[in-house]
């Protein structure tokens, strides 16, 4: 049996949003800077460091200053990490869950 | 286990072991309704992409028919896609469903319906992940002896075309 509230909270907080999830996609397919990113999700700095550090928190990212430039990276907790990818998982079936509730609702007597 | 994530009590999710996640939740619907919510495409791309502009690219709704979804946000394009395992109208989905960000991690999906006695509907989902112990079972229990077949298959194959 799964510890799960120990295991994949962290994670899947961190991965609730669909910005966070799209970041780890991105790094994914090699580092970026934190200006890099907000440039790709059409967000400010400041909104995006936010993004960043619950990321780093969460140790899904981590992220190094090489000069004046902050460059992010995938965490030791990755992704490809089945835990962390569990709850991303469970997180859109719940959203889906939701979704499915709200159509019934208006779909009524129709 | 049972695990609150905040979500109202009709919803609960539980973790029967370690490679499965059942999420179940009460919908104030007869089941016939969330049936067709679940099986008829162009009601599914209401609600599937939870909130974004859904393309079903694939729906070949039966036993072994392929299934791809795709949801474009503002942020990007995922894609979602699978095989129809099998369907049992009104009471079962089960398929495959993997997601293209994390290619060959494939889990299984089992969706069970069931009509409670006060009009309304239970779904049930549950999601088996392969794990890299299962993986590790599967190669020391059965997949050498299935290769070795394959091979003396092929092996008469090439004999018969000599």
């Amino acid at each position: 049996m799964v510890q799960c509230s120990a295991q994949l909270d962290g994670a899947f907080a961190a991965l609730s949003d669909q910005t966070r999830r799209g970041i780890l996609e991105r790094l994914g397919r090699g580092n970026a800077s934190i200006s890099d990113l907000a440039t790709k999700f059409e967000m400010s700095l400041t909104g995006m460091k936010k993004h960043v550090s619950i990321l780093e928190d969460a140790g899904l990212l981590t992220t190094e200053k090489v000069g004046r430039v902050r460059s992010c990276k995938l965490g030791p907790r990755r992704l490809e990490h089945e835990s962390a990818w569990i709850s991303a998982y469970q997180q859109m079936l719940a959203e889906r869950f939701d979704h499915l509730e709200a159509f019934l609702e208006r779909t009524k007597g129709k | 286990m049972t695990v609150s994530m905040g979500a109202p009590a009709r919803a609960r999710l539980t973790v029967p072991s370690d490679r499965e996640l059942i999420l179940e939740r009460i919908f104030n619907a007869k089941r016939e309704r969330v049936w067709r919510a679940l099986s008829e495409p162009e009601l599914l791309a209401q609600w599937w992409g939870r909130g974004n502009r859904l393309v079903i690219e694939r729906f070949e709704f039966q036993r072994g028919g392929h299934w791809r979804f795709v949801e474009h946000s503002d942020h990007g394009v995922h894609g979602f896609e699978g095989r129809y395992r099998e369907i049992v109208p009104i009471e079962r989905i089960v398929s495959s469903f993997e997601w293209d960000g994390m290619p060959g991690h494939v889990l299984i999906q089992t969706l069970t319906l069931e009509q409670l006695a006060d009009g309304r509907t239970k779904l049930m989902s549950s999601s088996l992940f392969h794990t890299t112990a299962e993986r590790d079972g599967m190669l020391k229990t059965g997949m050498e002896g299935g290769s070795n077949q394959s091979y003396e298959a092929l092996d008469r194959l090439l004999a018969k075309l000599d």
